[in-house]
């Protein structure tokens, strides 16, 4: 885990796929985020329960011990982390997915392959310009 | 050694037959070692290109640097699974800046070497890469692995052929999706991914019709999977031409049903009283789907049918009908003249009146066991 310095929104990634992880972290940070990453659900449970909250979480649906659905409960479930905006990441074409995930409180989902363009212009919808 | 001076035969034989199964392990565990050895150092070189391209490719997905880390056969190996992994993580315009890259690297001349290959996974791995990069001077190439024996190198040929030019590609797939049987359809479907579902729709349909019985309804069966309607068209037109193969007859009435087109309902009606059963019951389970207020008696006359099956999908049929309430389901079923028919009724209504009622109340097991 990185420590997020004060000036800039954090988000915390939720990503078990390494490749992927490290190319949304350099996306990230290149937009000027701080990013956490946690590598599975259970990781993402303890943040959660130990980290402050962050300005936003990126989350994957498919993850190992817990899937992504579960840590969305779970956040939604944590008094100081409900009102976190949280996009999914989910694959192509998994529209069930995406139902269940809006339908358990994600405000917004987006599909892999992604757009780098899309992530950040998406995440600025819900954060602040970073400075 | 003082064995093997020993005038004694049986000695002299045991002693060589030591010898034998001693050389024997020693070579073993050298072997084992070697094997050991360039095992680590596969690894140490993986993580060692993975350590120094991996950052670099999530840079070079919005910029390529000037220059570019130097790479062995070896590396350029990793270099292509890394590669491949991050182009297909990514969408839109970025792509344009890894094909850069892969060009720089001179990935493209790499990968057209390794497609003559001998180990298998290095041939695949080439094909991947040239079809990312739209590399068309290996067409004939990707056309003739069509016919491989091996389905998964044919298949991700076929990907690759996609990739590069689609439109010239599907008047070659149709043919070959129609005659082998060692396609996975849902794999076809799958291949289509980046092309479109209209056009995968509609090349699986048309192939699905030249197709032999067996291959064709299993294609058809899938087409629900690509969400798309133009898989329809050359279906109703072999329909309309008459099949002589009531598998292809059930796989699309199945599909009519999930496409739910009201175009199609004529045609499932008219299949509700086919003398084969399996045949019947894809039109009770299709007119479920997208029937109206007038089928609900054809439905009725289904839950007599002689066949179990038909009977049970009939009843599920009109369980599903959109107008269908658990009252109406009370009065149908004391209505029905037999038993049977009325028996079949019975779990759906029973759903029914538990969707109507709400989820139970959740009980401890313990307060379950007091």
């Amino acid at each position: 885990m990185q420590p997020a310095t004060n000036h800039k929104p954090t988000v915390l990634m939720v990503e078990d796929e390494e490749d992927t992880a490290s190319l949304l972290k350099f996306l990230l940070e290149r937009a000027s985020y701080a990013v956490v990453h946690a590598k599975d659900g259970r990781q993402a449970q303890e943040f959660v329960d130990t980290l402050p909250t962050p300005d936003i979480v990126l989350l994957d649906v498919m993850l190992p011990f817990l899937s992504g659905l579960q840590v969305l409960a779970y956040i939604r479930g944590n008094a100081a982390w409900e009102k976190v905006p949280i996009v999914m990441l989910t694959a192509d074409g998994s529209e069930h997915d995406i139902k269940r995930a809006l339908e358990s409180g994600a405000n917004d989902y987006m599909l892999k392959p992604f757009n780098p363009r899309e992530l950040t212009s998406r995440l600025k919808r819900f954060l602040a310009p970073a400075a | 050694m003082l064995a093997l001076n020993h005038s004694d035969l049986t000695l002299r034989l045991g002693s060589m037959a030591v010898l034998c199964i001693y050389s024997a392990v020693i070579l073993l565990l050298s072997g084992i070692l070697l094997l050991r050895f360039i095992r680590l150092a596969k690894e140490r070189r993986r993580r060692k290109v993975t350590e120094i391209w991996r950052p670099l490719l999530a840079q070079c997905v919005v910029e390529v640097p000037e220059t570019l880390p130097e790479l062995t056969p070896q590396e350029h190996l990793v270099f292509l699974y890394l590669w491949n992994h991050c182009y297909e993580s990514i969408r839109g315009d970025a792509r344009a800046q890894l094909n850069e890259l892969a060009r720089r690297t001179k990935s493209d001349e790499f990968a057209k070497q390794l497609l003559r290959a001998r180990r298998l996974r290095w041939r695949l791995l080439a094909i991947v890469t040239l079809g990312h990069l739209q590399e068309r001077s290996i067409w004939n190439e990707l056309v003739a692995m069509l016919e491989a024996d091996n389905a998964f190198l044919s298949l991700i040929a076929a990907k690759a052929l996609l990739d590069i030019d689609a439109p010239a590609t599907v008047p070659l797939l149709i043919p070959v999706i129609s005659r082998r049987n060692d396609w996975s359809p849902l794999k076809v479907v799958a291949m289509f991914g980046t092309v479109g579902a209209d056009i995968a729709a509609d090349t699986i349909a048309k192939a699905a019709c030249q197709a032999s019985p067996e291959i064709g309804s299993r294609l058809i069966r899938h087409l629900a999977a690509t969400q798309s309607q133009q898989g329809l068209p050359p279906l109703r037109a072999l329909l309309r031409e008459g099949t002589t193969s009531d598998d292809i007859l059930a796989a699309c009435l199945f599909l009519f049903g999930e496409c739910s087109d009201p175009r199609d309902v004529a045609t499932v009606r008219a299949h509700i009283s086919h003398p084969t059963w399996y045949v019947r019951l894809q039109a009770a389970s299709a007119l479920g789907k997208m029937g109206v207020e007038e089928d609900e008696p054809r439905l009725i006359t289904l839950l007599d049918d002689e066949h179990w099956w038909v009977r049970y999908r009939a009843a599920e049929a009109l369980s599903n009908l959109p107008w269908m309430t658990a009252e109406r389901m009370t009065q149908l079923c004391g209505e029905l003249s037999t038993i049977e028919s009325q028996e079949h009724m019975l779990p759906f209504m029973a759903r029914s009146n538990v969707r109507k009622a709400g989820p139970l109340p959740s009980v401890h097991p313990r307060a379950q066991a007091s």
